[in-house]
């Protein structure tokens, strides 16, 4: 016996309105996207037979929350009250790759992968005081210094800014290109608002020093669903398949608990090795590629991904963005949806990257169209600065 | 004024770590194997999986690794803007350890990465607690 070796596409993709907020729950609009990616598909719920709930929920109940592996309780009933092949767990950044590899596999025909957050603040938080006294916290969390998401991406960028000799100016260029892709793309958050120049980056407020507010990522409210389906199902789907070629999912602790240095050794970490082995598998070289969508959750992210999926060299994604190469008509367009930092970053964006590299291989990309598009690469990290990678490597015929 | 901030929840296996702060000392395992140092402490050494492990003092000296200062917070921290995060290379080699804390009794302006620091403590009673910080070395 041995399993199968089947092909695996994305054959649905949806996205729900993305906006700063929205009145409705975490739930109402997972199931819309659940819906609208099936219906993408031209397949129906029935056709489902696996998931891949972002982040867990408990037995009962509809709202989201991390890390439980109990989310198969509530959903599987909730769609269907019937029996599923899969339930792929865990933290969201690298689950595509073994969604479609268990496809591939043979495990399940058609899975679907959702996310959604409404009305839901997900920022920094402090631990409410309770009756005047300190909360308590895990023992070596970056809490107790006042340190958030920020402050650590922060420490990140100083860092690699001492190392390579990068600025502030540099970063900046990153959401420039960015902000200008969300101009092109009418769905986004802030592409309304018009394009950045490195000035007006550098005059945001600084949030955590050197990261200003338009370094960080948008924090707003929006849902998302991805199908994946064997070969035989998506050939008879509504859209023309768009293939995984390879994937990879890439772990490195990356922690502000446990750094190492050097913290950006020649070797990479997570997503250095995420990036090879979905490029080995896809058989597909950096050169190949027409379309990127490269997690972006801060600008110094940008840069750094980059570098370690094999882009350009260490130290230089600063001057591969400066020289123009993301932007549409260069030679790697990226994050041609606007990315997290304009266009969505709602709770667990990390389906967003490999959604716009779909919409970009259909050529439903608009003005924002990379023309003639076979073959592009998604990159979603996350939980620590590059500690978790999922990798995909797509294609259409 | 009570102090406010989040605090650590100590548990067992880093009861000789949480000890020491209240002696002034800053403890580290080192691994009696293998020589390594392992921060954050973790059950096994994470060079060569030993579990033979002991809690050594550490000098407590260590250069800026990182920094960032911070302009927006939150909670008990909206008050104190700016203040500092720094990541703490001690010392103690080989197997570097980053500490993650706050950077205190400095101008933000003056925090370069390689400059010396050492730890300092503050002791909160109320809480039965000893917290650690680093603040610029002795000149």
């Amino acid at each position: 016996m041995t399993f199968a070796n089947r092909r695996a596409a994305i054959v649905g993709v949806y996205t729900t309105e993305q906006a700063r907020r929205i009145d409705r729950s975490s739930f109402s609009l997972e199931l819309e996207a659940i819906r609208g990616a099936v219906e993408d598909a031209g397949l129906t719920l029935a056709d489902v037979d696996g998931l891949a709930p972002m982040v867990g929920s408990d037995h009962l109940s509809a709202e989201n929350g991390f890390n439980t592996t109990l989310a198969h309780q509530f959903w599987a009933s909730q769609l269907g009250e019937r029996p599923l092949n899969l339930v792929v767990h865990g933290g969201g950044s690298a689950q595509l790759p073994k969604v479609a590899a268990a496809v591939s596999a043979g495990l399940a025909d058609v899975v679907v992968l959702f996310y959604g957050k409404g009305a839901r603040y997900t920022g920094p938080v402090d631990n409410p005081a309770a009756a005047g006294r300190a909360p308590r916290v895990q023992e070596w969390s970056f809490a107790q210094s006042g340190a958030y998401m920020t402050t650590w991406y922060a420490l990140w960028a100083q860092r690699y800014m001492h190392e390579f000799g990068a600025t502030s100016a540099d970063l900046a260029e990153v959401a420039v290109f960015t902000r200008h892709h969300a101009t092109l793309n009418p769905a986004s958050v802030m592409g309304s608002r018009g394009d950045l120049t490195v000035d007006d980056v550098l005059s945001s407020r600084s949030i955590c020093d050197p990261l200003h507010l338009l370094d960080c990522s948008l924090n707003n409210d929006g849902g998302y669903a991805v199908v994946v389906a064997s070969e035989e199902v998506a050939r008879n789907c509504r859209n023309k398949p768009v293939w995984v070629l390879g994937g990879g999912e890439g772990y490195y602790t990356d922690f502000y608990a446990t750094i190492d240095d050097p913290w950006f050794p020649d070797d990479g970490k997570a997503v250095r090795s995420a990036a090879n082995k979905a490029f080995g598998l896809a058989g597909v070289s950096r050169e190949d590629i027409d379309v990127a969508n490269l997690y972006d959750c801060f600008t110094i992210t940008t840069i750094r991904d980059l570098e370690e999926m094999g882009f350009c060299k260490l130290g230089e994604g600063a001057a591969f963005v400066k020289e123009g190469h993301c932007r549409l008509g260069g030679k790697l367009p990226t994050n041609t949806d606007g990315g997290l930092l304009s266009n969505s970053h709602a709770g667990d964006p990390a389906g967003m990257p490999t959604i716009e590299i779909v919409r970009q291989l259909r050529g439903e990309g608009g003005a924002r169209q990379v023309p003639d598009a076979k073959i592009g690469v998604s990159l979603s990290q996350g939980w620590a600065v590059h500690g978790v990678a999922g990798v995909l490597v797509m294609g259409t015929d | 004024m009570p102090y406010l901030k989040a605090l650590p929840l100590p548990t067992q296996l880093n009861a000789p770590f949480w000890a020491g702060l209240r002696q002034h000392e800053f403890r580290v395992p080192r691994c009696l194997n293998c020589g390594d140092f392992n921060w954050i402490p973790y059950p096994a050494c994470r060079t060569c999986l030993s579990e033979n492990q002991e809690w050594v003092t550490a000098s407590g000296t260590a250069e800026v690794f990182s920094y960032s200062v911070v302009r927006q917070s939150f909670g008990a921290f909206s008050g104190d803007v700016p203040y500092v995060v720094v990541l703490a290379k001690l010392t103690e080699e080989p197997r570097p350890c980053i500490v993650t804390a706050n950077l205190i009794g400095i101008d933000p302006e003056a925090i370069k990465v390689g400059l010396p620091i050492q730890v300092v403590y503050e002791d909160l009673p109320e809480e039965d607690l000893t917290v650690f910080r680093f603040s610029p070395a002795d000149a």
